[in-house]
């Protein structure tokens, strides 16, 4: 479940219950982590206890910020991040609705209505692709 | 059901609008100073709207002591305090807006969508496109059937903006009903009833819906498609109330405001801000 060998993670722990993760993923987006006594869970053993959300690779993230941005007409000169939400940008219903087409058309998939009311950030539409391109491929 | 619309280059002191306790905490992190003020003048506008309905007696209900909530699917409603001697009003309500124009209907005991939309709003893709992808396939084909692109896009935001009312007065969500799943028609209908009493001339068409394979009840839903300001379109879709047996449609009583919370109010149903388009016999 957990593929911390996609993830350019590293986790390093230590004898004790807090952890230090050096994370060169700048936008990782979810990490839950669940410790039963002192030591770490090795992840061969309890692989459903360690749960770490991938975030979307840049060149996706970058694509869907050009989308974004051409969609809201923004200027050059708006910063379009990640955590961007759309609504801050501007964006109403319309713009959402051209956007999610926008990012069909560009990656070839088809995103249900349900996923589409759950995307209100550029890295919600990230993952959202990567995760409809993993399971077409 | 009243429609009260707010146009924000009217606008001119939002700071004393402050005080007015926003019921969410979402949007008071917006950078954006625009948003901001959008979301504050939205909260404004349906405060003092629904304070106005509220009958209290001679007391006057302060739009600030109003509190909203949000249903299951996140659709806002009032929070009615409960008290031994007082029947709280069955008044709904619904808002839309774009960057020039609030929008805020009320009702008594019905539910209400609206969404409002400019006129002039062209859309990145080609509409066609745009309607097979997410509009009904009658409604692709009457969008098709229209030969002129400047008209195709005016019944495409018409469209638009009566589906989008439709979704939020069923106030599930939009997965709950998407946009393929029902078919918005409308239709020329014979003159009849009572008209407004200046030159409507042409037939006012009958908008309906019509859901395609669904549970849900499509005949006791009604529209309204009004042109605002001269520069939008306004959509409203409300319940019908079955009191004549069931058949017909049940006259609605419009009323319609232009406003600024707390500054200036004038009825202007009847003028030239308020156009009927289709789906209404007064």
């Amino acid at each position: 479940m957990a593929s911390l060998a996609q993830a350019s993670t590293a986790l390093s722990t230590s004898c004790k219950p807090t952890l230090a993760l050096s994370s060169r993923v700048s936008s990782l987006k979810s990490v839950s982590f669940s410790i039963t006594g002192k030591r770490f869970p090795s992840l061969s053993s309890r692989p459903g206890r360690l749960q770490v959300s991938c975030s979307a690779k840049p060149e996706t993230l970058n694509k869907v910020c050009d989308i974004v941005k051409k969609q809201l007409a923004l200027p050059d000169t708006t910063a379009v991040t990640a955590g961007s939400k759309f609504t801050e940008l501007g964006a109403d219903s319309l713009d959402t609705v051209e956007i999610v087409m926008g990012l069909e058309e560009e990656f070839g998939i088809s995103v249900e209505e349900d996923s589409a009311q759950t995307i209100a950030t550029v890295q919600d539409a990230a993952d959202l692709i990567e995760k409809l391109v993993e399971k077409k491929a | 059901m009243n429609i009260h619309g707010l146009q924000r280059n009217f606008c001119s002191a939002p700071t004393t609008l402050l005080p007015v306790q926003l019921p969410t905490r979402m949007e008071s992190h917006l950078c954006g100073d625009e948003l901001q003020k959008r979301a504050l003048l939205a909260r404004a506008l349906v405060r003092t709207t629904i304070a106005r309905y509220v009958d209290q007696t001679n007391d006057r209900v302060d739009p600030r002591s109003l509190n909203f909530k949000k249903n299951g699917y996140g659709k806002p409603e009032v929070e009615w305090q409960i008290a031994d001697d007082w029947q709280p009003p069955a008044l709904q309500f619904n808002i839309s807006h774009t960057s020039s124009l609030i929008a805020c209907g009320v009702t008594v005991d019905s539910p209400i969508g609206i969404d409002v939309e400019e006129k002039q709003r062209k859309l990145k893709h080609h509409i066609l496109a745009f309607a097979r992808r997410y509009f009904s396939s009658h409604e692709v084909e009457h969008l098709t059937s229209i030969s002129d692109i400047e008209i195709q896009r005016q019944q495409f935001i018409k469209l638009w903006t009566l589906k989008e009312a439709y979704v939020k007065a069923l106030g599930r969500g939009f997965s709950a009903s998407p946009f393929k799943t029902f078919t918005i028609q409308l239709k020329a209908a014979a003159k009849r009833g009572i008209y407004l009493s200046r030159d409507v001339e042409s037939e006012i068409s009958e908008i309906s819906v019509d859901s395609l394979g669904s549970e849900n009840l499509t005949n006791n839903w009604q529209f309204l498609l009004l042109e605002l300001a001269g520069s939008h379109y306004a959509a409203i879709c409300m319940q019908k109330h079955n009191t004549l047996g069931g058949k017909g449609n049940v006259p609605i009583k419009l009323t319609a405001r232009r406003t600024i919370p707390l500054v200036e109010d004038e009825c202007v149903l009847g003028t030239s801000a308020v156009v009927p388009i289709s789906g209404l016999t007064f």
